[in-house]
């Protein structure tokens, strides 16, 4: 018994190694044009994106519609920051998250109270809030018009002499940077779920009542949770103020939210690994729609009829996702058999 | 004795409904009470407003601290009322289901832990230590509760028996002084109710003092040094086992179970 474990334990390391083998050999093969990278790197950028949502729903199984919100956010902080003041992306980086994870607790402390739909609801006008402050501020943002002219990442050693790198568009500089966003990342949140904050959050999941009588204070965890998720939602979000060099408003509609939430959906709510996957297969998705559609003279946008469709597929087979967590898998399972537990009681307050 | 919580002219009132009136009794350290009464006394509710999770209408509940100090519970979040070393577990079963058995228990450290997320991420010595410590005290409460050799399964895969021993598990891993039972007996056999009179005692050997709400005649009588009854929301009867089944107010309460209580 515990020999087959560690076996499979064997298996799905050497599994994710070869993975990352994979990835960090990908640019410098011969066949490697700049449209696999570019896709690449937007495999990335969603992975990124997922991972930090996934804190949410995933770990603490509230539902947040307005995750766009902070990667706009995180992302006009980076074009602002490099556009007015010309500051370094690796000194913008941080700035970006941590102004996330600010906006994450002004939201998060007063409507986290709320359960279920209604936090939902909240978080998706908050999104659109973001937009439209977005598009109404002119003199900030240029509103409408776009952000242009924002400098790509660069590695400045010109301080001692030596050369200045600039890592701009479909370069394999720009696609080891975000990789390396992805494995930074990937370190916070292996490290953070095996940790008493992780285990508070899943506890949160599994039964609030329980978990307040453990000692876990609800509105704390929460808003960190909110916090931390929408850090990595706005690290992305400055990401892709430096490679796309433009920004505008409709970057960041609400279907971004919707798109990023299928892929956790998808990969197994709670699995960093599902995540993974679950980004992966609808990037990909969605370039393989970007040449198919037209082809067979559907407009871009049935597209997102897909993204339905797939969900729709996902609750019917797999409800607990492509890779799920195995407890939730067992719970999904037990559930259909036994009556669900009552709500959580809400607390009078 | 020295009373550990007193709870005095303790009154909750869900909008028209009185589930509690004017109830007031002690619990004295280091006893077993029992918590009875027909079902709807507002047994589960005095635990509620005890917990932190009801607010009281009216009334005082004094938790009497290590340090000597008095605190008034009556009003306070659930989370603080664990810190203070009052745990409880649920009349229906509140487990973290998807979580493995060693996790559940583990959740039950949080109390008395303080690394975050800098400390998770960073690994710092200090959160090292602390996920050491987590890690053993759980085993050890564990091993106590006999659970042993069920670490890493998922929760709800256990048994039921089991489910009702690592609920406890869970809440003696709050270090408690107080713990409070509803109804850990409901649905167990005559065997798993023997081994868990047994596990009780062996709580209350440790000095946890119990408060124990059970419809389960046989243990009440079994482990409980005293017992109090309420009724309708109000204190009906206090006193040892044998004279409570044997107190026509309480028989009268009862109606016709009250024949087999007698017995």
């Amino acid at each position: 018994m515990v020999e087959t474990g560690r076996r499979k334990f064997d298996k799905s390391a050497s599994l994710k190694l070869a993975a990352l083998a994979v990835a960090l050999v990908l640019p410098i093969l011969p066949f490697t044009s700049e449209y696999l990278i570019h896709v690449c790197i937007l495999i990335f950028l969603y992975m990124v994106l997922a991972l930090g949502l996934n804190v949410v729903p995933g770990f603490n199984g509230l539902l947040d519609l307005g995750y766009v919100g902070f990667y706009g956010i995180g992302a006009y902080t980076a074009g602002l920051l490099t556009v007015n003041f010309g500051l370094s992306y690796w000194l913008i980086m941080p700035l970006a998250a941590i102004n996330g994870a600010i906006w994450g607790v002004l939201l998060g402390a007063p409507t986290l109270r709320l359960t279920g739909d209604y936090f939902a609801i909240v978080t998706f006008g908050f999104s659109e809030l973001v937009v439209l402050v977005i598009t109404n501020e002119i003199w900030l943002t240029r509103g409408p018009l776009g952000l242009p002219g924002i400098e790509p990442v660069s590695i400045d050693f010109s301080w001692f002499g030596g050369p200045v790198w600039y890592l701009e568009g479909d370069t394999p500089g720009v696609y080891y940077l975000i990789l390396a966003m992805v494995l930074l990342t990937l370190f916070v949140m292996t490290r953070v779920q095996n940790s008493r904050l992780g285990r508070a959050w899943f506890a949160i999941r599994d039964d609030e009542l329980a978990a307040v009588s453990c000692g876990v204070n609800l509105l704390r965890y929460k808003v960190i949770a909110f916090a931390i998720s929408a850090a990595f939602g706005a690290l992305g979000g400055s990401f892709y103020a430096r490679w796309v060099s433009v920004l505008s408003p409709t970057d960041f509609a609400f279907w971004e939210s919707f798109l990023v939430l299928c892929m956790i959906v998808l990969g197994g709510l709670g699995n960093i690994w599902g995540v993974l996957i679950g980004a992966t297969a609808l990037v990909s998705l969605g370039e393989i729609l970007r040449v198919v559609l037209p082809l067979v003279g559907l407009p871009m946008n049935v597209r997102f009829l897909f993204y339905g469709l797939i969900m729709v597929l996902t609750m019917r087979l797999r409800p607990a996702g492509l890779l799920p967590i195995p407890a939730v898998a067992e719970r999904m399972r037990i559930v259909g058999a036994r009556r669900k537990k009552p709500v959580a009681k809400v607390f009078n307050k | 004795m020295k009373p550990i919580l007193e709870i005095k002219e303790l009154s909750k009132n869900f909008g028209g409904v009185t589930a509690l009136s004017k109830v007031s009794f002690s619990i004295y350290e280091g006893e077993i009470l029992g918590l009875i009464g027909p079902n709807g006394a507002g047994k589960t509710t005095l635990f509620n407003c005890v917990a932190g999770v009801d607010k009281p209408t009216s009334g005082r509940i004094t938790f009497h601290a290590r340090n000597g100090g008095e605190v008034s519970v009556g009003g306070k979040k659930p989370e603080h009322v664990t810190a203070l070393g009052i745990a409880r577990t649920f009349q229906n079963i509140r487990l973290f289901d998807a979580l493995s058995v060693l996790d559940n228990v583990k959740i039950g450290r949080h109390c008395r832990t303080k690394s975050n997320f800098f400390g998770a991420v960073l690994r710092t010595g200090f959160q090292r230590r602390e996920e050491r410590e987590i890690e053993e005290s759980s085993r050890e409460v564990l091993a106590f509760t006999g659970l042993t050799d069920r670490y890493e399964e998922v929760a709800s895969a256990l048994p039921y028996g089991d489910q009702r021993r690592l609920e406890i598990a869970r809440a003696l891993a709050t270090e408690p002084r107080l713990l409070m039972l509803d109804e850990p007996a409901a649905g167990m056999n005559p065997q798993e109710s023997k081994d868990l009179m047994n596990l009780i005692l062996r709580i209350r050997n440790k000095g946890v003092t119990v408060l124990l709400i059970e419809h389960d005649m046989k243990v009440v009588m079994g482990i409980c040094e005293r017992v109090v009854v309420i009724n309708h929301g109000s204190w009906l009867a206090e006193a040892g086992p044998h004279e409570v089944a044997k107190d026509p107010k309480v028989i009268e309460a009862y109606l016709g179970s009250g024949a087999a209580v007698a017995s």
